[in-house]
């Protein structure tokens, strides 16, 4: 694991630091992603022998250096997918899944996928009926050039296809690719606040105001305690979701409860987390130059991707609503009724 | 050594034994509870105090879980011991009798004690009987433990205490307690040197207890003025010079404990089953409460399972404590929002006016955490 955690992060350090200078907005890292398929990570679960606790060190460690890799989206969400209906995909390149909501009328399926990450490459579509999920390779679409805050890439565009041409599976599906989605931005966000509170680390190490260094102020420091907390906090409520998906995978209640506790705890300390490090750095880490917004306006972007804190705070809610004893539901998940 | 068969049951504190030893202390609650009628309370390790509890408890099996069995205890883990406690919390279980000598002095006389301390005191811990206070916060010596000055000199076979403690918990009630003491003056260039720990009898001569009052009339806090009190050599707790390390040694475990993070369970749980049909938007509010007992709970864990595998945590206990005690506080409101959903709060208010007056003491109690925060960063290079 560590071997795997030292690969990771000397291939994203690599990788950044080739680019810097060249970020707003962002492009796909050619080069990048070439070493990730060269060693085996850019497939590593859907193709190697690997399973999520291999796959959180890889997002979390190319998070920590913002590379701009469709790592998630490859691996985790459209080679599964795919491989779920039983649908060829080229053996290499970067691929990513367009989740919409579709509707069916006339034997088509059309809709319209928003916001969808890195769709230059090969785009697995996940049209969501009200009963069934179809999924179909994306051909021909006109993909709106767009970005997100971090300025990664994300596109939109309308489908319409014929039910025929694609695949056609339970809707369940659909909620196991958005709790594979939560799970891997979990892990890329944490990934994102170990960089903002780094560098935060570093700069209140050497900026001098009043003749010290910032960080010998209490009310400083304090702050510093406080960042740290919230990461630890988010870190150790991920920890539990890698647990749940390598005990039990990703289509059982224990990981979806612990996908939802993660994501509201890791979505709660983004805004602490960014505000802080963006308060220590002063107005330097607002700037393009400064690397600061490529952690904190990835952490930003990310959180609500895959379902928003409060919708998962809601569902988490319920959980506890419903369990004979809301402690049962802070102990483990909720025993099945 | 044994592998646990789920990783995701190990970070919960619920694989096979521990899910058992789970399963039974509930059952021992719910059927003691039954029987005798008390009443889940906020703060209860603190404000309960129940010796007929203490005992009941230690008879089936629940205190002293850490103590060999040689010295009357159950020779269990540190994690089992972590599940008995948060069970006891969550249940708002009448716990304050025994729950320091259990909770911190049992560990400091297997840590630092005598062999024949370890024989004459633990296995009266380990049967719920033994009641313990901490003597060490003074008029001018909170955060700024360091400036404490009851003091200590040699006499013939034993040691002269003289000077005062506050804040001392149950120190009306308690058997004995376990003073921090200088034995030699202090020396400005190295202030943690030079102190010791004393196990103190509460009967013995030239000891004067006084209530300190909490703000809603509840005692729970004394005055502990020393005046020439005798203390046999034999009840000197670990090395003289020593004390500074031996009080900070074992603050990893204090800190990171489930009594940082549960102060409060019971009055949210309550709110929580009492709420009926609810909106979204108080099913959210539900759902981020429940997230930070749930994170907290995790970090906590993780820092016990670090502990007992022998490694060092100290940042991330102080972190946890920092966040659990904040935490327990902010629930006190955030519950109170959620009343208003509730049909039939009347009952609940009483539980509520509990959390109301006893969440100020969260965040001060075993070191503040303004002190905590600057121990944290510190840990992050600064300072």
């Amino acid at each position: 694991m560590n071997e795997l955690a030292e690969l990771v992060d000397d291939l994203g350090r690599r990788a950044f630091d080739a680019r810097v200078g060249h970020r707003f907005p962002d492009s796909f890292d050619e080069a990048l992603w070439r070493n990730l398929e060269d060693t085996g990570l850019a497939r590593l679960t859907s193709s190697q022998d690997a399973g999520p606790a291999e796959a959180a060190i890889v997002l979390s460690g190319l998070a920590r250096h913002a590379a701009a890799v469709p790592i998630a989206e490859t691996d985790l969400l459209a080679a599964w997918l795919a491989g779920k209906v039983g649908l060829p995909l080229p053996d290499s390149g970067p691929l990513t899944v367009a989740i919409a909501d579709a509707g069916e009328r006339d034997g088509r399926i059309t809709g319209i996928a928003r916001e969808v990450p890195w769709p230059s490459g090969t785009v697995v579509l996940a049209g969501r009926t009200a009963d069934a999920l179809h999924v179909a390779l994306v051909d021909g679409a006109q993909i709106s050039d767009g970005h997100n805050l971090a300025g990664e890439p994300r596109g939109s565009f309308t489908f319409d296809l014929a039910v025929g041409d694609s695949r056609t599976v339970d809707v369940g599906v659909a909620d196991e690719l958005t709790r594979r989605g939560a799970w891997a931005r979990c892990n890329q966000i944490v990934g994102a606040l170990d960089a903002a509170c780094d560098l935060t680390v570093a700069h209140t190490g050497e900026r001098v105001q009043f003749g010290r260094p910032l960080n010998k102020f209490q009310a400083v420091q304090h702050s510093l305690a406080a960042m740290a907390g919230e990461i630890e906090r988010a870190r150790a409520a991920t920890a539990l979701a890698i647990a749940a998906a390598t005990d039990y995978g990703f289509d059982h209640p224990a990981t979806d409860y612990a996908v939802t506790a993660a994501k509201v705890t890791v979505g709660r300390a983004v805004g602490p987390v960014t505000t802080i490090a963006h308060q220590l750095h002063g107005a330097i880490g607002v700037t393009i130059e400064h690397r600061l917004w490529l952690a904190t306006m990835r952490a930003r972007s990310w959180v609500d991707e895959f379902g928003t804190t409060t919708q998962h705070a809601r569902r988490l809610g319920r959980m506890a609503l419903a369990a004979d004893d809301p402690w049962d539901v802070v102990v483990s998940y909720p025993a099945p009724h | 050594m044994s592998w646990p068969v789920s990783e995701f049951d190990a970070l919960c504190a619920n694989d096979a034994e521990l899910a058992q030893l789970r399963t039974s202390i509930r059952e021992f609650l719910a059927a003691d509870r039954a029987e005798f009628g008390w009443q889940p309370a906020v703060d209860c390790w603190l404000a309960n105090w129940n010796p007929d509890f203490s005992g009941r408890l230690a008879n089936a099996g629940f205190v002293g879980l850490t103590v060999p069995t040689e010295y009357g205890g159950h020779g269990l883990g540190y994690l089992h011991r972590y599940v008995v406690t948060e069970e006891l919390l969550a249940n708002g279980a009448p716990v304050a009798a025994h729950w320091i000598a259990d909770r911190q002095v049992a560990p400091a006389l297997l840590s630092y004690g005598t062999e024949e301390q370890r024989r004459r005191l633990l296995p009266r811990i380990a049967e719920g009987r033994l009641y313990s206070a901490i003597g060490m916060s003074e008029h001018g010596a909170g955060s700024d433990l360091a400036a404490a000055q009851a003091r200590a000199t040699r006499a013939d076979d034993g040691w002269v205490l003289n000077g005062s403690k506050v804040w001392t918990s149950g120190a009306h009630v308690a058997h004995q307690i376990v003073v921090l003491a200088r034995t030699s003056p202090l020396d400005p260039q190295h202030r943690h040197a030079g102190f010791s720990q004393f196990i103190v009898q509460t009967s013995a001569p030239g000891i004067t207890i006084s209530p300190i009052v909490l703000m809603n009339g509840e005692h729970h806090f004394n005055e502990v003025i020393f005046s020439d009190v005798f203390i046999p050599d034999t009840d000197v707790l670990g090395q003289i010079g020593d004390g500074w390390h031996q009080v900070t040694a074992e603050l990893g475990f204090e800190r990171s404990g489930p009594e940082r993070i549960l102060s409060t369970a019971t009055l949210i749980f309550s709110v929580i089953r009492a709420l009926g049909d609810v909106d979204d938007g108080v099913a959210a509010d539900v759902g981020d409460l429940v997230a930070r007992m749930i994170s907290l709970r995790q970090l906590s864990i993780s820092v016990a399972r670090t502990l007992a595998d022998g490694q060092d945590a100290a940042n991330r206990a102080a972190l946890v404590k920092d966040l659990g005690t904040r935490f327990e506080q902010d629930s006190v409101e955030l519950v109170a929002d959620l009343l208003d959903y509730v049909e039939d709060a009347e009952p609940l208010r009483a539980l509520l006016a509990a959390g109301r007056v006893h969440s100020p003491l969260f965040t001060l109690r075993g070191g503040t955490n303004e002190v905590l925060r600057g121990v944290v960063a510190k840990g992050m290079g600064a300072r």
